[in-house]
């Protein structure tokens, strides 16, 4: 078997010597058509983000019912999403159908989550958008990380036709995405991430309902939840730059938001997110306990498009995570630097 | 699949298909009959497959993710031979080198391999993936419940904690 693989290899060497002139002459046609292409591609962008927008609207402003499957490798999980607009705005629930019985019930910037085990739930004053969103913050800065590409034929996903769009990344610091978006309604109805070709993880509507079969009735929770707990979610504004923390963000990441949360542990937590207007990271920072903190065996862990990197700084645990590559999170680790000022 | 010096039978094989290869490109001569055996034909329809399939994407086989993972773990498999059943039971998750590496680095050979794979007999027989699981840390759930519930818009599981795997790369 090896002399055959022997063989195989010589024969691919030999055509790929008589195949020099070939290149030469297509890397000539790729340069003949250059200035085309380039037009094309920023036509694309433009086109391309305004799709973008308008699937953003559509998740804020339409009626939609449906249920939706996240798949990374084993892992299955599905959720059902109701989201309707009324007269006091927007109201959505959330329910996952495998699993933990979870639901986030949101009207407006308040959310409810629902942890039926413990009878609880927690109160955020933040809306949290989830899929069929998909752009985070101010996204005017997508097309200088990726390259914007659509599809010429349209998909079909949830039994409707859908235009499919790739966001391509300029750098390593940044996984790609294949999205398609609904024809009819621009909703998003399907979102791959990609390592290079690879998939990684990828999360898509099995079916969608838009518009008027929508039914107030159901928002209501499965849950009867008189007698339930209910508790703020701690989260004040912090900011760790005055504090001290010189953290050097990846091109083309921007902060959205820095808090200090109370974790389930009963530890108080620094959390500072940053997104490019697609992926995010999370940086969290908390004072290192030896006696109380045994977390993860490795400083790098990863799983489908979510990597976690964590670094003890001094008297701190730093801990990144996102759905970005392991390195991207390993060199935020090595640039952060402490220097709390002498002054306090 | 010889640790050892080829044997002289090995080089014979190995010089008869270089020579049937060169002379494909035109530049070398063989007896066109020597072709008509079984080995024969079989590295003749090797070769034009091999041949097809560089000139077009659309005659190769796209392996299945399954395909991948199920070569990525033979592969994983195959090497430390010297090392015994008992030690490589707590060798069980991937030192330094990630599913998605091997992946990655699979895709690239595939095309040899595949004309291998053809027949029923030739398919490895691999065990299921094993999701390599480190932890399913409670710890873990925390900081990603934190980041989903200001970030969640990126396709992050609402309930399910997952497992990770451990290592250097992608």
């Amino acid at each position: 078997m090896t002399g055959l693989l022997h063989g195989v290899m010589r024969s691919f060497r030999a055509r790929r010597q008589g195949m020099g002139s070939l290149l030469m002459s297509s890397a000539l046609a790729v340069g003949l058509a250059g200035p085309v292409f380039g037009q094309q591609q920023e036509d694309y962008q433009d086109s391309g983000m305004a799709l973008l927008r308008s699937m953003r609207d559509a998740a804020r402003n339409l009626d939609y019912v449906g249920v939706y499957t996240y798949q990374q490798g084993a892992v299955m999980q599905s959720s059902r999403i109701v989201h309707i607009i009324d007269g006091t705005g927007e109201r959505e629930r959330i329910e996952s159908l495998d699993g933990l019985a979870r639901e986030f019930i949101r009207h407006n910037e308040t959310t409810h989550r629902l942890i039926p085990e413990k009878k609880t739930i927690i109160v955020e004053q933040r809306r949290g958008d989830r899929f069929p969103a998909f752009l985070l913050g101010e996204a005017d800065q997508i097309p200088q990380h990726y390259a914007i590409r659509i599809g010429k034929y349209p998909d079909r996903v949830a039994g409707r036709p859908c235009t499919v769009l790739e966001l391509v990344p300029k750098d390593v610091y940044r996984y790609g995405y294949r999205i398609c978006v609904d024809l009819e309604h621009a909703v998003l109805l399907k979102a791959q991430t990609l390592n290079r070709r690879q998939v990684i993880n990828q999360i898509a509507f099995a079916m969608l309902d838009v518009g008027a079969k929508v039914a107030p009735e159901q928002l209501n929770s499965n849950w009867n939840t008189s007698g339930w707990k209910k508790q703020d979610a701690l989260l004040s504004e912090v900011d760790l730059a005055s504090e001290g923390w010189r953290i050097s963000f990846p091109p083309g990441f921007h902060p959205l938001t820095q808090v200090t949360r109370s974790m389930s542990a009963g530890k108080e937590v620094d959390q500072l997110v940053l997104s490019d207007g697609l992926a995010a990271i999370s940086i969290f920072i908390e004072s290192f306990d030896p006696n109380r903190d045994n977390p993860f065996s490795k400083e790098v862990m990863h799983k489908g498009a979510m990597s976690i990197v964590r670094k003890r700084i001094g008297d701190h645990w730093f801990t990144a995570l996102g759905e970005v590559p392991a390195d991207t999170l390993r060199e935020i680790a090595e640039r952060t630097q402490y220097v709390p000022s002498s002054v306090n | 699949m010889h640790a050892g010096k080829p044997t002289s039978e090995d080089q014979d094989i190995q010089s008869w298909e270089a020579t049937v290869s060169a002379w494909m490109d035109g530049e070398d001569e063989i007896r066109p009959e020597d072709l008509d055996s079984p080995y024969g034909r079989q590295l003749w329809d090797t070769y034009h497959l091999v041949g097809d399939v560089l000139r077009s994407d659309d005659l190769a086989i796209k392996p299945s993710d399954l395909f991948y993972a199920r070569l990525s773990k033979a592969i994983d498999e195959e090497p430390p031979l010297v090392a015994s059943r008992a030690l490589k039971r707590y060798v069980n998750w991937r030192m330094g080198l990630s599913g998605l590496a091997v992946a990655a680095a699979v895709s690239s050979i595939v095309w040899v391999s595949l004309p291998y794979l053809t027949g029923p007999e030739s398919i490895p027989t691999v065990a299921p993936q094993v999701v390599v699981a480190v932890a399913d840390d409670a710890g873990v759930w925390d900081y990603l419940e934190a980041h989903s519930q200001i970030a969640g818009s990126g396709a992050l599981p609402v309930t399910r904690p997952v497992s990770f795997e451990t290592g250097g790369g992608r």
